[in-house]
């Protein structure tokens, strides 16, 4: 039995990891795998980094920053898992929201919501108020690009118009409670904690803005890829049986179950289950917001590193401003996600090229792999 | 000693304890201006007005995050933020991370006259895991201590032993059963409680 460290950050997203590690996927496999909870995502970097951890539950983009070596040392990592695409969303402060129904834009579009944001905060400059403030756990994370995207589309400059900082998620619902930050954007299941707190409203399901984003990676430091690629070929398995036993509905209760324990997320599992199916109250009251794509574990290729999600990252960030584009750069981030190891590990010949937009994007410049340089070039910057 | 007294150095640590005890040596080891943030709310905006030039932060601290948006260059901030520890210095982010501290310095700061910062902090850290594991221990000790008189308490009050005896039985039981005293000692007290 091989024994793996494996961290991971207490999120709904993390179903795949703790299924595989606590339901006997790991065992099947010949691997034991002790899960470690991490406080921050640099802390997940760095012990990765270190050899304390032999991999992670990990944010694509942080997987890639990394592996590019943007704002910190680089550290190389390969992703051959997807743990998971979606399951973001976006909550704002009550005040925030009512101003926006005021405007009277269709909130029940992605669109819309967008078009409702750029005008409140249009209106609150021209009253000169201060900016708002609005919140994602990283800054190299798909929230941060979804929050951004949104921005754009309202007709906002988000480093002008708006303050974006980082909230880690044990603190948002204190942050928005006392007025710090008027808004955020984060994984489950933490806009369900502001919303039952009653501090916020959720006002866009991630789906709604990109209909099939990537989300957290199983990252491993690149030399642990090379050294004992038999190894990562069976965790690759593993998680494989445990994201398909994670995504039927019949066993959404038990996994719910698993993932409310302490050492996990120490949440009410009835609260995890409406996050499984895509069924989230909206306010404290209820009016539920649904979506079947709000958090996909598995189904339709899930888990596969398609590489260009991993070229939608990368060109996210160039939009961002956080690095500047180069061929060279956007082909090492596509080398991050390693859909070999995948294939490998699964015995399945590698898929044919596909076409059309791989994240779905909802509203705004469609994303375009085939030609980055060019969809650059066309997207409002955000 | 060649160490820079001006050197800002930030302290983001929520124990108050170990922040003190890192504090002083600091200011044993010339550096006057050191400070100490335990409190989460509005970090950012906090670092940005003290302007540290070194932010030393315990690992556990959820705030890391905060502190690594500074990377980014933004209109906001001022002086970007980098880890200390570039590739040519493994052994000592692995030394850092294990401690259980991060270093961030700011950017184009001499890494010699950051060394001896950040060897202070990783060497600190470790005392006090050091003197907790030692306390954790007392306490355990003290705890096994009391159950064990509770024991002893029983058995003299039930079977009419001296205290020599009571302890005598229970150091021969757990000998007979391959176990610990104070598990036996735990074993008595749970069964009187039955009995009660």
């Amino acid at each position: 039995m091989r024994r793996l460290a494996i961290g991971f950050i207490p999120l709904t997203d993390a179903a795949v990891l703790i299924a595989a590690a606590e339901l006997g996927f790991a065992t099947t496999e010949g691997l034991e795998i002790d899960l470690h909870r991490e406080v921050s995502w640099a802390n997940i970097r760095d012990k990765v980094n270190v050899g304390l951890l032999d991999g992670a539950h990990i944010l694509a983009p942080l997987a890639i920053a990394s592996s590019l070596g943007l704002g910190h040392v680089r550290v190389p990592l390969v992703a051959p898992f997807a743990l998971n695409l979606n399951g973001s969303a976006i909550t704002l402060a009550h005040p925030i929201y009512e101003a926006m129904e005021a405007t009277g834009h269709d909130l029940s579009s992605g669109l819309g919501v967008a078009q409702a944001l750029g005008e409140v905060v249009r209106a609150r400059a021209a009253q000169g108020h201060d900016p708002l403030t609005f919140s994602t756990v990283y800054t190299f994370s798909t929230h941060t690009y979804m929050l951004r995207h949104v921005l754009a589309a309202g007709g906002l400059d988000p480093d002008r118009d708006v303050r974006l900082v980082v909230v880690p998620p044990p603190f948002t619902v204190e942050s928005l409670r006392s007025g710090l930050i008027h808004g955020f954007c984060v994984g489950s299941p933490w806009n369900a904690v502001a919303v039952e707190a009653g501090v916020g409203r959720i006002a866009l399901l991630g789906p709604e803005i990109f209909g099939w984003a990537p989300e957290k990676v199983l990252g491993v430091h690149a030399r642990f890829a090379e050294a004992e690629p038999d190894v990562l070929r069976r965790l690759v398995r593993a998680l494989h049986a445990a994201a398909l036993w994670s995504e039927a509905a019949a066993n959404r209760a038990e996994l719910a179950h698993l993932l409310s324990a302490p050492a996990f997320l120490g949440l009410p599992a009835e609260v995890l289950a409406r996050m499984l199916e895509g069924r989230l109250n909206t306010t404290q009251a209820g009016l539920p917001r649904e979506n079947p794509d709000f958090l996909v574990l598995h189904r339709d290729g899930a888990n596969r590193p398609d590489a260009r999600h991993a070229a939608w990252i990368y060109a996210q960030m160039v939009r961002a401003g956080q690095t500047t584009y180069s061929p060279d750069d956007a082909r090492e981030a596509g080398a991050v996600y390693r859909a070999d190891v995948y294939d490998d590990a699964l015995g399945i010949a590698p898929a044919g090229s596909s076409v059309g937009d791989p994240v779905k994007t909802c509203f705004g410049e469609a994303f375009r792999p085939e030609d980055l340089a060019d969809y650059l070039a066309r997207v409002k910057p955000a | 000693m060649t160490n820079d007294p001006g050197l800002k150095i930030v302290i983001v640590d929520a124990s108050p304890l170990r922040a003190a005890i890192l504090e002083a040596g600091l200011r044993e080891a010339g550096y006057l201006n050191v400070m100490r943030l335990a409190e989460h709310s509005n970090l950012l905006a906090r670092l940005h007005a003290i302007d540290p030039d070194v932010i030393l932060i315990d690992l556990e601290d959820p705030s890391r995050d905060v502190v690594e948006q500074m990377f980014q260059v933004s209109r906001e901030v001022k002086r970007p933020v980098a880890m200390f520890v570039d590739q040519s210095d493994s052994s000592t982010i692995e030394a850092a991370i294990e401690a259980g501290v991060s270093a961030y310095i700011v950017d184009g700061l001499k890494k010699e006259r950051v060394r001896p910062i950040v060897d202070m902090t990783i060497s600190r850290f470790r005392a006090f895991s050091r003197l907790r594991d030692e306390l954790e221990q007392t306490r355990t000790a003290l705890e096994e201590r009391k159950t064990l008189d509770r024991a002893k308490g029983i058995l003299m009050k039930m079977k009419g032993f001296d205290e020599e005896a009571a302890y005598a039985l229970l150091r021969r039981t757990a000998m007979n059963e391959k176990k610990r005293m104070v598990d036996i000692a735990q074993s008595v007290i749970t069964a009187a409680d039955l009995f009660k």
